[in-house]
């Protein structure tokens, strides 16, 4: 009987190090995804086997330097010190070293070996720098280093076994902590400091190691001075104040680890060197010099944003759609197979259930396109030339260069925008741009802009320009005006980044790899269902049944009783035009007549409406009309020499079922519109009317603001029920505009005026209605205390804006 | 005294120190721009801000307003 030999394996090293790849290819597709309390980043844990043992691989995101200065960077040194809940703690540690830039990655591995694991070195990028003329001597490292040091090519999948052979070597033995020689005053106060600490592991709730203890002396800040200065109080501060004054001796002491470890570093890399870098042109070079240059690159990176921007804004477009239609068309068929008495259950599979999974699935295009843009830039090495060359643009808000792209695919849709963000490093600076992103005017607006635009602002010019235009372009700006102050105050306040963003390595270029993209979009498409899916989902149930119940039943009685009557009526109509043409009305002359004839009418509507969908130009159209409508008069005639006497009664029948039906709609959409009125949400509008009145609106838009929460564009749909007109309306609805300019207050006058009507608008620039958008917020930031904060500020200036929009355009005589 | 943010693009100089607020002198001191240390301006972003030097044998992007706590010579 043999026992599974289980082991963790911590992976760590710098950025663009072909780190992912090597834990790809060590761990296959057994990978899970781990989030961590507390901090945005999150690793991913795979599992090895190396013959009879399993090995469990922690992917750590990769850093410089594991100093602490941020609850991300802090995740490092925790998870090698097992004090992650539900994460193992690692009994060895694998570094990933660019030969490269051998020097800056060894700083890391330094830091890295003070913790005394069982560790092996894999080297990557050999080919990278033998381009430019070096050559690392692997073994000469090794010496250098006291552990194994394996070449490896991971994409080639080359130097793996060699590298798993001696990762199951080191786990079965000891490892050796690497001692860096600071100086002895530096070196005693570090032990002096851990002894410190170490005394105050009972209430620290766990015992410090020693290169914790070096973090503290140096760094002076971060997660875990703070938890020492709140157990230790002013005794802990007084001594380690006086440690630190002894260790520094009047220097720095950042100065004094960096010189320490580079001088170490220095002389192992002088033994392990063999050939320097030539300075040689390398491709790297020439492509850098075409990317950033002034004018060239300029021009590419203006042309790579617009088509990123035109691919989520329009090209997603089509596969929304049809997402839509075809989850709609589902949905169609499940309720269509459920009895018609079992109403309710009609209604939440189709309007809660199909419809939530519409709400979630609708986003993957923009999403997988935006990911699939993001993950070949990234990969290729270009991410951080765009940010070098966005950087001056937004450094004045206190954002980087990496912000750009995210916030400028917020304009297409906040979600992939606020997913994209993860090319940030700087955690503050991330956190901003989540924050700003849903200020972009995205695409789910425009059906909001457009509906009350067409129905309240005049076609008017105004200088060269259309008003119905500059009303549009300035709901665009409204976001972007709120979003620079928010993103000023802050940066300057409690997201203010203790460092400077922006010292940011230019990564050599390298070949996308389809395999590594493809798993980038399954990952983010994945996690965007599982984790930010399910809340939306919820929602969209939730504000499904506050719109559905209480059904009260009079309301519902006294209209089917009204169209039980519409019934009986008609049908004596049908019986009587048969009778006085000498018909029963189950005549098999006559209902073949009928037949036809519905089936000529509903032809001739289609392709009437297919014109006036096609045909844009207004003399084409009527042409194309007068056209379809000598076909249809000749088709009637053709009808009329085919059925003879069964002829008129039937055109007659016909005409008469259409009004018929039309009536039976006007009386449903009059039930439904009367019973959104008296459920949950509509009470809701009623109670928040004295709160919504300021800004010009009565309790039905206050009830259709709250029904939006889910999406801003179901304002469109609960206003068409609420007046009436079935909740199938869009923003293009000729019959949903008409009945907005001429619904009426309590009062007699008109509910809505161009000053509601902006009001209305700018409270849907601002508002957080989306609710996606927050439970991506929620997802990324790993805490509800962002998307609750986005909400809170959203709403009050949507509020705000509105407010003062409709107070000075009525003023104005708006 | 000459920063780096002072250096031409093209120009080679050596590290001579760092003067910074505390974080920010770590982050650059790790990124291998410590006293002794040889770099060289590879260019400026096209709207003049920020800079891409080679450090250590690798491309480094920071801001002038960084730079300009860094002391160099140049050589």
């Amino acid at each position: 009987m043999t026992r599974p030999d289980k082991h963790t394996v911590a992976l760590l090293g710098n950025p663009n190090t072909g780190k992912s790849t090597l834990f790809t290819a060590l761990t296959g597709t057994r990978q899970k995804v781990a989030n961590f309390p507390g901090v945005t980043v999150e690793a991913k844990l795979g599992t090895l086997t190396l013959d009879d043992a399993e090995v469990t691989v922690i992917d750590l995101p990769g850093t410089y330097s594991l100093a602490a200065r941020s609850p991300d960077e802090r995740i490092a040194t925790e998870a090698l010190l097992g004090r992650i809940p539900g994460t193992p703690r690692p009994d060895g540690v694998l570094i990933v070293l660019d030969a490269s830039s051998l020097e800056r990655n060894l700083y890391l591995a330094t830091q890295v070996l003070e913790f005394g694991l069982p560790a092996v070195v894999a080297l990557t990028m050999v080919d990278v720098a033998k381009d430019r003329g070096i050559t690392v001597d692997a073994h000469a490292l090794s010496r250098q280093l006291g552990v194994p040091v394996v070449p490896v090519n991971a994409p080639e999948k080359q130097g793996l076994s060699d590298l798993r052979a001696e990762l199951h070597r080191a786990l079965h033995h000891p490892g050796q902590a690497l001692a860096v020689p600071f100086g002895d005053e530096f070196d005693e106060a570090v032990t002096d400091l851990h002894d410190v600490v170490c005394d105050l592991s009972v209430k620290l709730g766990f015992k410090p190691a020693r290169p914790e203890a070096l973090r503290l002396l140096v760094d002076g800040a971060g997660p875990f001075y703070d938890e020492c200065e709140q157990v230790g109080g002013q005794a802990f501060l007084d001594e380690f104040n006086k440690l630190r004054q002894r260790a520094s001796g009047g220097r720095s002491l950042s100065m004094i680890e960096a010189q320490g470890r580079y001088g170490l570093i220095g002389r192992w890399v002088k033994e392990a060197r063999k050939s320097e870098d030539d300075g040689r042109r390398t491709k790297t070079d020439r492509v850098d010099a075409l990317l950033t240059h002034k004018v060239w690159g300029t021009l590419i990176f203006v042309a790579l944003m617009l088509l990123v921007f035109q691919s989520i804004y329009s090209w997603a477009g089509p596969l929304m759609d049809g997402i839509e239609l075809g989850i709609g068309w589902l949905g169609a068929q499940v309720v269509n197979a459920i009895p018609e008495e079992m109403e309710t259950l009609r209604s939440l599979l189709a309007d809660g259930v199909f419809g939530g999974v519409a709400g979630v699935l609708v986003f993957l295009p923009q999403i997988l396109i935006l990911f699939l843009f993001i993950a070949i830039l990234e990969d290729l090495g270009y991410m951080s030339r765009a940010a070098f060359l966005m950087d001056r643009l937004m450094a004045p808000l206190g954002l980087s260069g990496r912000s750009f792209i995210p916030l400028l695919s917020a304009f297409a849709c906040a979600i992939p925008g606020i997913m994209g963000t993860r090319v940030i490093e700087d955690r503050n600076t991330r956190l901003t741009t989540i924050f700003l992103a849903p200020f972009m005017s995205c695409s789910a607006r425009l059906p909001v802009y457009t509906l009350f635009i067409a129905a309240f602002v005049p076609d008017d010019g105004v200088g060269p320009f259309n008003l119905q235009g500059l009303v549009l372009f300035a709901m665009y700006w409204v976001g972007v005006l709120f979003a620079i102050p928010t993103a000023l105050v802050l940066k300057r306040g409690i997201l203010k980044s203790k460092i400077t963003p922006f010292l940011m390595e230019l990564p050599s270029y390298k070949m996308p790899r389809p395999g590594a993209v493809a798993r980038v979009l399954l990952e983010r498409g994945g996690s965007f269902i599982k984790r930010a899916g399910t809340i939306i989902f919820a929602v969209s149930i939730i504000v499904w049944a506050l719109a559905y119940f209480p059904r009260d039943s009079q309301v519902i009685e006294k209209h089917d009783a009204a169209t039980q009557a519409l019934n009986e009526r008609h049908a004596a109509k049908v019986a009587m035009i048969a009778k006085s043409g000498g018909f029963t009305d189950d005549d098999p002359a006559l209902v073949a007549a009928i037949a036809d004839m519905e089936e000529l009418a509903a032809v001739h509507e289609e392709s009437v409406a297919t014109a006036k969908d096609e045909i844009d130009d207004a003399i084409e159209l009527e042409a194309a009309l007068a056209e379809r409508s000598e076909a249809f008069t000749a088709a009637l005639l053709e009808l009329k020499r085919r059925h003879g006497g069964a002829f008129e009664p039937a055109q007659e029948i016909h005409t008469s079922r259409a009004e018929h039906e039309e009536a039976v709609a006007g009386i449903e959409n009059a039930k439904a519109g009367e019973l959104l009125a008296g459920s949950f949400l509509g009470r809701a509008g009623h109670a928040i009317e004295p709160a919504v009145r300021p800004l010009g609106w009565d309790w039905r838009i206050g009830m259709a603001a709250i029904a939006s929460f889910p999406a801003r564009e179901v304002i469109i749909a609960t206003l068409g029920t609420i007046f009436n007109l079935g909740g199938e309306q869009d923003e293009e609805s000729e019959g949903l505009r008409g009945v907005l300019r001429n619904a009426k207050d309590e009062h007699g006058n008109p509910l809505f005026t161009l000053a509601t009507a902006l009001s209305v608008m700018v409270f849907f620039a601002l508002c957080a209605q989306c609710a996606a958008t927050l439970a991506v917020i929620r997802r990324e930031t790993n805490s509800w205390k962002w998307p609750a904060a986005s909400f809170v500020y959203m709403t009050t200036l949507a509020y705000i804006g509105a407010l003062v929009t409709y107070q000075v355009a009525s003023a104005l005589g708006a | 005294m000459t920063t780096l943010a002072d250096l031409p693009a093209g120009a080679s100089a050596t590290v001579r120190g760092v003067t910074a607020e505390p974080s920010l002198e770590q982050r650059i001191l790790e990124m291998g721009l410590l006293p002794g240390v040889q770099v060289k301006v590879l260019r400026f972003a096209p709207l003049g801000d920020p800079m891409e030097i080679r450090v250590m044998g690798y491309s480094l992007s920071l801001r002038r307003s960084e730079a300009a706590c860094i002391e160099v010579e140049a050589v």
